[in-house]
């Protein structure tokens, strides 16, 4: 939903890497680092998002249960002390699935974003480096990609072809949520590629592929960063959705999605399962998306100004 | 003749998290009914922001009027409810901008921009709404206005647009009429035509005019007094010949030399004030002027008093400009006497203004 | 304008044409193919080798597009493998529902986000615009199925103020016209609080900031310099020239829009054409996926075209060069 500002900040042509050059880079990210430190909606997302990580790396020693240990005694057992958000349909202990859930949660949400922002960059830079036909034909084809709603090509893609491991998903979902990072890196490069400096580059017999990853892709990485961070958000979003109808992951891997699946038939009798993971979904994507605005704002702070 | 607007002690400013800005620092002028004021100075030296104040337009926050006056026909502008405040806007005082190519709203017919103050304000139905809105076009010199009336701003040129602006603001008929830099994004060519319909429009319609303008060759010839302005305050005041003729402050001097005239020699450099425009959010103690300023003695870190010139004449200065000891002291800090350049010249320079200089 | 929509018209019919390949070939590229999932294991190969030979499946794939897409062109999907309707039947007879969700909750979520934006602009700084600020965030970070599910428990389960599930009553005998009217109102209602949500909370935060540009302008200076009332400011001066960019975004979030109402179909059992999509899926029903990602595409592909035109229709500068 959140519309990707072009970035037409700084980052001048810096690329001939002396090191009076390199030092003013670093202070460029420096200043823009302090405008975002100084955010403290987006610093408050970065340490609850912390926060939740290292739960889900630390979580055999926050719980000691096993995640998946049956308990047909404690079946939608309500909060207790033993068990603080209480015991899922099969009895297991809740607070240990969501810590669990997590890991899988944000490691589909991470790897689809690396996997989507490297096909994008590709996609863009080439594109927007070479332009001509090379650059018609891309972005037609990224066209074709958006002519079919993110989450229709989801459904179609996982329900026929997935098998519902954690690899399809990612693959899935970076498959077909590049497009928009391959626009905005080809309207930064369309930006850049006339720059004297390129033009310095190139004098000096610099490669192709050295021009646009090592000259250009470094003054586009602000924008990138941002669809990376608000990407993360939306894909751990459409993992829950696939998994909650059914389309995504398999049992036995689980994730908030999956266990919003499972849990769908207690809302009433047991609404804490269905409560847990879809706020852990809603406070982790906010996150996310706090983040990625205050990166965007940080690097752009005219919008701010507002 | 009696009076029609009188500020008195305004003060202006803009709160930012730095400070206060010091916009308009305490400035009082009359206006006649019929007479044309000019209030010259460079951007920044508080003209717009007083224009806007009359008008009760800055943006409130940052902008605070924290002092002073402003009575327009007996009443007290400062004083007015928002909503009788709007009974004047466009109806007895109205306003023309300086950027004709941003000033008209883009997705509006020129008819229903046109419409809106004649229905608001003279309560006209739509068809005579209509009828006048066809005779302002024709008025501000828009050939087909039936035709006109039913386009859109950008299919009109700047020129053409400044006109549009104008039968705008002249729609309610005005009892004052204020011109922000009117000309100063508009062709060359083109200014001298907006000036002078402003000019015959004034003698037609028997409006009062504040013209505002960085530019001195623009309000000769167009108007009857001039105040000539500077870090928010009246550096000088006096008649628009007088003033000419005789200026008192070293900053109206500078203005004068940075007249572009017609008979400079080709090639020559446009005379400029040299130094930098003040700041005023940390203002300096005394004359503002001094850190520019030839004449600069240093007395001039107190403010100086009104120095009465003649009897509508006013210059804020501890120096006698026209004391010829004190013009070798400046000659020699750089000062260029206007003589060197050319010469005063009475009224108006060629490139401006086709009305002869009246006397209200 | 005239030539610049003809060409938008022959790149859309283009685009649907290619993605009608990608589609078929999609499809066909299923593990095991259709044979898996339109025959019985137990029949005997000979009734299978019919069958194959009458559903034209022993054809090349490029005569078997042909076939198809010549059939798509008369307006004939072919038959559901799972009910054997003709598809065009099962969808004509599920897209009143989807057209009304759709439409009541478009409309829905671009008056609330109008109204939202523009309020929130106006006072902006205000308790008002703070409230509307975290509303949004949390809107546009909320899982919608998990609201959706939220809504129907609280609102229909525990207060019972809505019905949780369909379009209308089973039962409707004995009920007056206006009865009927407001059986299907009271059914429409959490589904369209579902469904807009995300699209209420995305326009408003946009218009917010594009009616904080506006009010900027210059001529926004000038219809106040004429003694006008901020609300004709706002309203006519203002949201007018703010509008223009939403008209850019809500096209984009049409696939969103239609991706939403696929999810709040299945949540409330709302008898649309999303939940036959779903069902298609899982049932591997090959003619009613293809004509529902057609149908899908067809839409969001128009609904671009529309707004390009539209945007010349509001914007003046655009219409008149």
């Amino acid at each position: 939903m959140a519309t990707i500002q072009s970035n037409q900040a700084p980052t001048a042509g810096a690329l001939e890497l002396t090191p009076e050059l390199a030092r003013k880079r670093r202070s460029q990210g420096r200043i823009i680092l302090d405008r975002f430190l100084r955010n403290r909606v987006a610093v408050g997302g970065l340490v609850v998002l912390l926060l939740m990580v290292l739960a889900a790396i630390f979580a055999p020693f926050i719980s000691h249960y096993d995640p998946d240990q049956y308990n047909i005694a404690l079946q939608t057992a309500p909060p207790s002390a033993a068990h603080i958000l209480g015991n899922d349909d099969l009895g297991r202990d809740e607070l240990t699935r969501l810590l669990y859930g997590a890991r899988t949660s944000l490691t589909i949400g991470i790897t689809s974003m690396l996997v989507m922002v490297a096909i994008g960059v590709l996609v863009g830079a080439v594109a927007g480096f070479y332009g001509g036909w090379i650059d018609n034909l891309l972005m037609r084809i990224t066209d074709g990609f958006l002519a079919v709603p993110f989450l229709i090509w989801l459904f179609t893609v996982a329900g026929i072809f997935s098998n519902g491991s954690v690899k399809d998903i990612v693959i899935i979902i970076a498959v077909f949520s590049w497009p928009i990072t391959a626009r905005i890196v080809r309207g930064e490069f369309l930006g850049l590629k006339e720059r004297e400096f390129l033009l310095a580059a190139r004098t000096l017999g610099a490669s192709d592929a050295r021009l646009m990853f090592w000259h250009i892709l470094p003054n586009a990485i602000g924008p990138i960063t941002v669809v990376a961070t608000l990407g993360v958000g939306q894909n751990i979003i459409a993992e829950s959705i696939l998994s909650f109808f059914g389309f995504g992951l398999q049992k036995p891997t689980s994730s908030w999605g999956t266990m919003l699946n499972d849990s769908q038939a207690y809302i009433t009798s047991a609404p804490i399962l269905v409560w847990a993971p879809g706020i852990a979904i809603l406070i982790t994507v906010l996150c996310f998306n706090l983040i990625g605005d205050g990166m965007r704002d940080a690097l752009d702070p005219y919008m701010t100004e507002r | 003749m009696g009076k029609l607007l009188e500020v008195k002690d305004l003060k202006v400013q803009f709160r930012t998290r730095e400070g206060a800005i010091h916009a308009v620092d305490g400035i009082s002028f009359e206006l006649e009914e019929g007479e044309a004021l000019g209030i010259v100075g460079e951007s920044g030296s508080g003209k717009s922001v007083t224009s806007l104040s009359i008008l009760r337009l800055l943006p409130m926050p940052p902008a605070e009027i924290v002092d002073g006056s402003i009575t327009f026909a007996d009443q007290e502008l400062l004083e007015l409810s928002e909503s009788e405040m709007r009974k004047i806007r466009g109806h007895e005082i109205a306003m023309i901008f300086q950027d004709p190519m941003t000033s008209l709203n883009p997705v509006l017919t020129v008819e229903r921009q046109i419409i809106e103050p004649i229905q608001l304000h003279l309560g006209l139905n739509r068809s005579e709404a209509h009828a006048r809105a066809r005779a302002l076009l024709e008025a501000v010199g828009i050939p087909d206005p039936e035709r006109r009336l039913r386009s859109y701003p950008h299919q009109f040129s700047g020129g053409m647009r400044q006109r549009v602006m104008i039968a705008i603001a002249i729609a309610a008929n005005p009892k004052l009429l204020i011109a922000d830099e009117p000309t100063t994004a508009l062709d060359v060519t083109v200014q001298a035509q907006i000036l002078e319909l402003i000019n015959r429009l004034r003698r037609d319609l028997g409006t009062s005019v504040i013209l505002i303008t960085h530019d001195l060759g623009v309000v000769a010839g167009m108007t009857d007094r001039i105040n000539v302005m500077y870090a928010g305050k009246i550096a000088e005041t006096a008649n628009t010949d007088e003033l000419f003729a005789n200026p008192r402050h070293p900053y109206t001097l500078g203005l004068l030399s940075a007249v572009p005239r017609l008979d400079e020699e080709a090639g020559g450099d446009l005379n400029t004030i040299p130094g930098s425009p003040p700041d005023q959010l940390h203002p300096i103690e005394g004359c503002p002027f001094q850190p520019r300023c030839p004449f600069v003695l240093p007395k001039c870190k107190d403010y100086p008093p009104a120095l009465r010139v003649g009897p509508n004449h006013i210059a804020y200065c501890w120096v006698d400009v026209t004391d010829p000891a004190e013009q070798e002291r400046a000659i020699a800090r750089g000062f260029i006497p206007l003589r060197e350049i050319g010469g005063l010249r009475q009224g108006s320079p060629a490139s401006t203004g086709t009305g002869s200089p009246s006397n209200g | 304008m005239r030539r610049y929509v003809i060409r938008r018209l022959i790149q859309a019919v283009a685009m649907l044409f290619v993605m009608s390949i990608v589609f078929f070939l999609l499809i066909h590229a299923i593990p095991g193919g259709p044979d898996r999932v339109l025959f019985n294991p137990k029949l005997p190969p000979s009734v299978r080798i019919q069958l194959r030979i009458q559903y034209g499946l022993d054809q090349p794939l490029y005569i078997q597009y042909w076939n198809w897409i010549s059939h798509v062109l008369q307006g004939n999907f072919g038959d559901s493998f799972v009910d054997h309707q003709p598809v065009m039947s099962d969808i004509g007879a599920r897209a009143p529902a989807t057209i009304e969700l759709f439409v009541v909750g478009l409309l829905f979520a671009l008056v609330v986000a109008i109204l939202l934006g523009v309020f929130s602009a106006v006072r902006q700084y205000s308790l008002t615009d703070y409230v509307v600020t975290v509303l949004t965030y949390f809107g546009i970070a909320m899982p919608v199925f998990f609201f959706g599910l939220v809504l129907q428990e609280i609102f229909a389960v525990q207060l019972g103020w809505f019905p949780d599930l369909g379009r209308a009553s089973v039962d409707q005998t004995g009920f007056t016209a206006l009865e009927v009217f407001e059986d299907y109102a009271l059914h429409l209602v959490l589904p369209v609080f579902m469904f807009s949500l995300l699209f209420i909370a995305g326009w408003s935060r946009y218009l917010r900031s594009s009616m904080l540009d506006v009010v900027k302008q210059d001529y926004i200076r000038t219809a106040r310099a004429k003694g006008l009332s901020s609300r004709i400011v706002f309203f006519r001066h203002a949201l007018r020239n703010a509008l223009i960019p939403l008209v850019t975004q809500v096209a984009i979030d049409f696939g969103g829009i239609a991706a939403g109402a696929v999810i709040t179909e299945t949540i409330f059992a709302w008898p649309g054409m999303g939940q036959l999509f779903l069902s298609s899926l899982t049932n591997r029903d090959y003619p009613v996926i293809l004509a529902m990602l057609t149908f899908i595409t067809a839409s969001v592909i128009i609904a671009n075209l529309i707004a390009d035109v539209l945007y010349g229709v509001i914007d003046p500068r655009i219409r008149f060069s």
